[in-house]
């Protein structure tokens, strides 16, 4: 999630409820494991926000201004890690099938062969 | 001969089981021996019970194995070649090296390491044809976070506008520099089969895990120094066309 050395992930933002017992694993992963993922990435800003009565919810925002929601209801503090992880991991793209895998501003070096190239 | 074919496959389950795990099982061993069964053989009583916690030791293996290589990616760099080979031979063989197990290198973030060089006409053949300033996708590459700089040793072909150098299969002093940019999922691919008339049909949703890498040097191979282009004058340039347009 750099494009070219620049971070593309802004910012977290971490939703849950204090009552409901879908926010269990979210709420237990906020005093394990948010510590050790706000010390690893430095650049990102994280806020937790309370909304009582919904179901928890990790939001990433990107450069490019796009959001990205992750429900994380009933998930265990490791998955909600995961989830986080893959949302700190990945550009703010849309997530659309690839046309190639290989993506080039200059496809040819050595001049496009054409039939009227002669070697 | 059923209880002989089913000696045997315990006695071929104990001895792989051993092989892979001595450790646990001289340890368990001795629990083992109280539980008192009716066999009279002294065998069959260690390898019936190991047989019946083969699942539980592949499992708690498993386990121990990701812990083994999450300690590996944390500490220093010696350890890790001797644990990294060990795992490696286990895993699947990589068809790169990375540049460095162990710590990982976060290069672009100083301002000072310019890494991403103007294009340079010259490229090279990894799995992919690639050039300076391309990106490629690829599986999902372990050891390697975001920002890490990569060394791909297995180069095929160097070409340039001027050289072109070919491996058999491989260049040994080629190297290709590239930047991890982002471990993200493919769209979800809807894996659907059916089997007409016969009441079979099945949905299954897949989504691939890709690494987007960035190509920033090749190197092996002489490039060509860039052409300085002097730009003529712009005044020179605005008064021609009026020349034409009035001539």
């Amino acid at each position: 999630m750099a494009l070219r050395g620049a971070w593309q992930f802004q910012k977290l933002v971490v939703s849950y409820c204090n009552w409901g017992g879908s926010s269990r694993g979210i709420r237990a992963f906020m005093e394990s494991e948010l510590p050790a993922l706000i010390e690893k990435n430095p650049q990102l800003e994280v806020a937790t926000e309370l909304s009582r009565g919904q179901h928890p919810y990790l939001k990433g925002i990107y450069r490019n201004r796009n959001e990205r929601v992750v429900c994380v209801k009933n998930m265990d503090p490791e998955q909600v890690l995961l989830n986080a992880t893959r949302l700190r991991n990945s550009l703010g793209r849309k997530v659309v099938k690839l046309r190639t895998r290989h993506v080039t501003k200059h496809p040819s070096v050595q001049g496009t062969w054409t039939t009227a190239v002669k070697f | 001969m059923a209880s002989l074919r089913c000696l045997r496959e315990l006695s071929r389950r104990a001895t792989t089981a051993l092989s892979i795990n001595q450790t646990r099982l001289i340890s368990s061993l001795p629990s083992l021996e109280p539980r008192g069964t009716s066999i009279t053989h002294a065998t069959p009583t260690p390898n019936r019970s190991l047989s019946r916690d083969l699942p539980w030791y592949t499992r708690s293996q498993g386990r121990h194995f990701s812990s083994k290589t999450n300690d590996t990616d944390e500490s220093s760099d010696g350890e890790d070649d001797d644990n990294d080979e060990d795992s490696a031979e286990m895993e699947v063989e990589r068809e790169y090296s990375p540049a460095e197990i162990g710590y990982k290198v976060m290069g672009p973030l100083k301002p000072s390491e310019r890494l991403f060089k103007p294009y340079e006409p010259v490229f090279a053949v990894v799995q992919f044809k690639v050039s300076n300033g391309d990106s490629i996708f690829t599986e999902k590459l372990k050891f390697c976070d975001i920002n890490d700089k990569l060394v791909l040793t297995k180069v095929l072909l160097l070409g340039s506008a001027s050289q072109t150098i070919i491996g058999r299969p491989i260049l040994p002093e080629a190297t290709v520099h590239a930047v991890v940019e982002e471990h993200a999922l493919d769209e979800k691919v809807l894996i659907f089969k059916k089997k007409r008339r016969k009441n079979y049909r099945r949905t299954t949703g897949h989504r691939q895990e890709l690494t987007k890498l960035r190509i920033t040097d090749i190197q092996g191979i002489e490039k060509p120094e860039p052409k300085i282009v002097h730009k003529p004058p712009k005044a020179a340039d605005t008064e021609q066309p009026e020349a034409e347009l009035v001539g």
